[in-house]
């Protein structure tokens, strides 16, 4: 303990070692507390907390860890995220939902400015022009995206877009339906993003039904029909097999005018497929992702919303609009608050308050780097990836993809010889992430496994893939055989 | 040029991409899915997209550029080494479906920031998934009915929130499928318990509050009250909005609550971003730890056949399904990236973590009695009242414009622009609606002395302003005051490419 080098500490005799001055840097009237008590009147730190009752003060010391220094703390985080295997280190085919594309540096280098990281809400717009605007124009590319009139600023993720999506299809669509409080999903839609629309929609005490999908992986329109009536329906395009489906083109007219016809999307592939805003769709969503953000082991993300203006008075989160100041000047503020936590509260039409709006700029910078011609090339990327594996894949004899008559996007399902589990782990021995294993979805899929392909995905890394695939498959034909 | 649209460079501006790994002239698409006209999006260089974002960001106004005391929202500094770790490829390159063996790393700093967060609000579990604030007041409120159904309790279905409650709390009740019951509060602002005795009963699932309250005063009868809703049958729930004014002094666990949300983007320095992301961690005492949305970390001691790395010579951190899990909130793991990068802002404090929040609660005092000092010197004190008459507040403060409204019809918004013109962000207006033309202040630890001096002048300086200035401010920003009607009436929600 040696005091005298850090005199103005010695006001705070908690503090008995210099390990303890490492948050210094951070508090700005560390050591003048005393200047600032007298001020006020008052003796020590303690008056301020005179008002908590004895009985639920906290009397010991919190059990943590003593104070570090910002480099201990980075050394520690080398450490530790060091010991992680990041999917730039290995070849990589897990993706499902989430994928490796590659993010241009001007778009970390330029979300790191203050300006934009530190901000809050806008609630000023005045002093909030440039948030406010580059979420207008992240809006428009979403708007043009999808092909729908109306995009929000973000919701959490993509699960969270599609639960929004179906309870305000309810609240715009429960009057006249024919099946009150019901809704449809795919029956291909993720335990985990079914377990977010239950979480969503059971409050509302909504039913959500299945609708079935064919043997060969699209949806099964003839029974599309039952869906008609009811509020609103859920498919996903590609779906979570990575199929593209061109059926969906046809659901609007099955399911009819008073039924949300709601899509989620892969946003990449929007470069070379049609929007579904143009096939009818009246909400889209989807994982941002893709666009503008690192995977970041699932989170934070950006979730789409866009619909018609049939459902913008029900749409959950925050809308930026143009507007005019006192001069007339073009300016942009937050509108349509009224249907927020914040004026609403429990008759909102949902209780998001933070957001995705950091990510959703990223998303903003990324779409406005690539352009048209660059998104339709990075869709091409994706897809001839997926297109070239597929064809390499589908060389070897010992294992089959059951969808391949399909079209793809950035995923497929090989069927393997032996359990999917099994393989992964002896794809990791030779240094693949090699996918992953669809019993965690469909448990009766044993065998299935999902391999993914993006941008990133280079044709000597498919080589590989078919390679050891090969290799296994082989082994364990063999060894069935023997 | 100051819309992004208006950049029409020619076709395949932008980023340069590699060709595609094999021809694209035959990609198999069906027919009916080809799309027909690509979006309408811009086109733009490198250096014409760098300066469109650096010339917004100008236009913006965050914690770096100024001042910030926006109440509720606790705008403290955000350390730059979270950033820097955020972007390591140990979390921003790695993928919620690796295998366990695949992370320990990360496995490891959420095991630390469940205990810690645990450890902070005097809670048994803790899980990082929900990704805001809201979504953990929902997803603790979901616990809760889990709990009541599994007890066959299936007739409480009330929440009950005070009129000063964050919008939020009701609405995340709601949505879970409760009906509000909203209680008024004291004339100084407290909770009423006797307005509590009488609505509490065999049909109340929770009370949700924050403490201190929105008004930022602690309530010292938040005991008495966790007992009346407790001898109901009823559930306690924390709102973390206001965390960061008690940690290391009191914990909701000590105060009886039974479920608590933290905001990482609050209390533990995530950026706010303009919006978000934010994280919304909950903790829970032990009864209701078995609805915890799944997976949360568990660890167990190194076995035989165990793949061991630097993080994990002692134990082996995996993911662990609780038995009644209400399921998923957010489809993978919550914002990690805000979860990494909020423990690198903990380690900074660690057991320290209680003078992050005496200098929070120091700085909002000490400014409090600044603009009193201030406005008494020169004699216009009238012109604004307390929010609350205590001796004390917690992180955070409000003032009453109603006296200057009524003498000179100048109100909370009008002083809010004014201060914009001081170069400050303004307080949060209007909120909580139980004080009259509120201002909700709170300046955070994490500034000076002199700062809290300077807007102190700043602030009375405003107060006697010409309310014909007053009116037509801001005039030095940007825009001058939006007209938020038009944008209501005109929407105009996207580029009007047509225009």
């Amino acid at each position: 303990m040696c005091f005298a080098t850090k005199p103005t500490f010695m006001l705070v005799p908690r503090y008995d070692s210099p390990g303890d001055y490492h948050m210094v840097d951070q508090l700005p009237n560390l050591g003048r507390e005393k200047e600032m008590l007298d001020a006020m009147g008052m003796s020590s730190i303690d008056d301020l907390f005179a008002d908590i009752p004895e009985a639920v003060r906290m009397t010991e010391e919190l059990p943590l860890p003593p104070p570090q220094s910002e480099e201990e703390i980075i050394s520690d985080a080398r450490r530790l995220l060091g010991a992680n295997v990041a999917l730039g280190d290995r070849v990589n085919f897990l993706g499902a939902g989430l994928n490796r594309n590659y993010v241009p540096a001007s778009v970390f280098q330029l979300v790191t400015r203050g300006e934009f990281l530190t901000s809050y809400t806008p609630y000023q717009p005045e002093v909030s022009q440039g948030m406010l605007q580059a979420m207008w124009e992240f809006q428009t590319l979403i708007s043009e995206l999808v092909g729908l009139e109306v995009a929000n600023l973000s919701v959490y993720d993509g699960s969270t877009a599609a639960a929004e999506a179906l309870t305000c299809a309810v609240r715009v669509h429960n009057r006249k339906a024919e099946q009150k409080d019901t809704v449809y999903v795919s029956e291909l839609v993720p335990p985990s993003r079914r377990s977010v629309i239950h979480n969503y929609t059971q409050g509302g005490g909504i039913e959500v039904k299945t609708l079935r999908h064919n043997s060969d992986g699209t949806l099964d329109l003839n029974s599309l029909s039952q869906a008609a009536g009811s509020c609103g329906i859920y498919v996903e395009q590609p779906n979570p097999l990575g199929i593209l489906d061109g059926g969906l083109t046809r659901v609007k007219e099955i399911i009819g005018e008073n039924t949300a016809f709601v899509v989620g999307v892969a946003p990449v592939s929007l470069g070379v497929i049609e929007a579904p805003g143009n096939y009818n769709a009246d909400i889209v969503v989807g994982e941002g992702q893709a666009l503008g953000s690192p995977i970041t082991y699932g989170g934070p993300l950006y979730g789409i919303f866009a619909c018609t203006k049939t459902y913008l008075r029900q749409m959950p989160g925050r809308i930026v609009g143009r507007s005019i100041d006192v001069d007339g000047k073009e300016a942009f503020c937050l509108t349509l608050s009224t249907r927020e936590q914040h004026i609403r509260r429990h008759r909102a039409t949902s209780n998001i308050c933070t957001n995705e709006t950091l990510i959703a700029l990223m998303g903003a910078m990324h779409m406005s780097l690539l352009g048209p011609e660059g998104l339709a090339k990075l869709a091409q990327r994706n897809m001839a990836a997926c297109q070239l594996a597929k064809q390499k894949l589908s060389e070897i004899s010992t294992i089959a993809i059951p969808h391949r008559n399909n079209s793809h996007f950035n995923e497929f399902v090989v069927e393997l010889p032996g359990s999917a589990a099994e393989c992964i782990a002896y794809l990791d021995t030779q240094g693949l992430i090699g996918g992953f294993d669809l019993s965690a979805w469909y448990p009766e899929r044993k065998n299935w496994l999902l391999v993914s392909f993006s941008d990133q995905t280079k044709a000597t890394e498919i080589e590989l893939l078919a390679a050891h695939l090969a290799v296994w498959s082989t082994s364990l034909v063999q060894g069935v055989r023997a | 040029m100051s819309h992004l649209f208006e950049h029409e460079g020619a076709d395949g501006k932008g980023y340069s991409q590699p060709d595609p790994v094999a021809p694209v002239d035959n990609l198999q698409i069906p027919s009916s899915l080809v799309r027909a006209k690509l979006p309408r999006w811009p086109r733009l260089s490198e250096p014409e997209m760098v300066r469109h974002y650096t010339w917004l960001s100008t236009r913006n106004f965050g914690i770096d550029t100024g001042f910030y005391p926006l109440g509720s929202c606790t705008m403290k500094h955000n350390p730059r080494i979270n950033e820097v770790i955020a972007q390591l490829p140990g979390i921003a390159d790695i993928h919620p479906l690796q295998p366990d063996h695949q992370i320990q790393g990360t496995l490891a700093i959420f095991h630390e920031m469940q205990d810690m967060l645990g450890i902070c609000a005097g809670m048994d579990a803790v899980t990082l998934q929900p990704v805001a604030g809201a979504q953990g007041e929902f997803t603790a409120i979901r616990c809760i009915q889990e709990y009541f159904r599994g007890r066959g309790e299936l007739g409480r279905t009330k929440v009950i929130v005070p009129d000063s409650a964050h919008g939020t709390n009701p609405a995340s009740a709601a949505m879970a499928g409760f009906e509000i019951i909203e209680i008024p509060s004291r004339e100084d602002g407290r909770i009423d318990l006797d307005a509590l005795r009488a609505v509490v009963g065999d049909d109340t699932a929770a009370m949700m509050i924050t403490n201190p309250s929105t008004l930022g005063v602690f309530e010292p009868e938040i005991a008495q009250a966790a007992d009346i809703v407790h001898e109901a049958g009823g559930q306690m729930y924390y709102d973390g909005a206001n965390f960061n004014a008690i940690l290391g002094r009191t914990s909701p666990g000590l105060m009886g609550f039974d479920a608590v949300h933290y905001n990482l983007h609050k209390t533990f320095s995530q950026p706010h971003g303009g919006g978000g992301p934010g994280s919304g961690p909950i903790g829970v005492k032990s009864h209701l730890a078995k609805f915890l949305p799944g997976p949360v970390v568990k660890r167990r001691p190194i076995l035989a056949g165990d793949q061991l790395t630097s993080v994990n010579k002692e134990w082996w951190y995996h993911w662990h399904q609780p038995e009644n899990s209400i399921g998923k909130v957010q489809q993978w793991h919550g914002n990690s990236g805000a979860v990494v990068r909020c423990w690198a802002y903990y380690r900074r404090y660690g057991r320290e973590l209680k003078t992050m929040s005496e200098h929070a609660v120091l700085n909002a005092n000490y400014l409090r009695h600044k603009i009193i000092e201030e406005a008494e010197k020169i004699g216009v004190r009238h012109l604004f009242a307390d929010g609350a008459p205590v001796d004390v507040v917690k992180h955070e403060f409000t003032i009453s414009m109603a006296p200057m409204k009524e003498e000179c019809g100048i109100g909370a918004m009008d002083i809010a622009k004014g201060l914009l013109d001081m170069g400050y962000m303004a307080p949060t207006v209007y909120f909580p609606l139980i004080v009259p033309e509120c201002m909700m202040v709170e300046p955070t630890e994490t500034e000076s002395k002199e700062t809290l001096d300077e807007f102190a002048k700043k602030f009375v300086e405003v107060l006697q302003e010409d309310p014909e200035v007053l009116h037509n401010a801001p005039v030095t920003t940007k825009v001058r005051r939006v007209d938020e009607v038009y944008a209501a009436r005109n929407l105009t929600l996207s580029y009007p490419f047509d225009e």
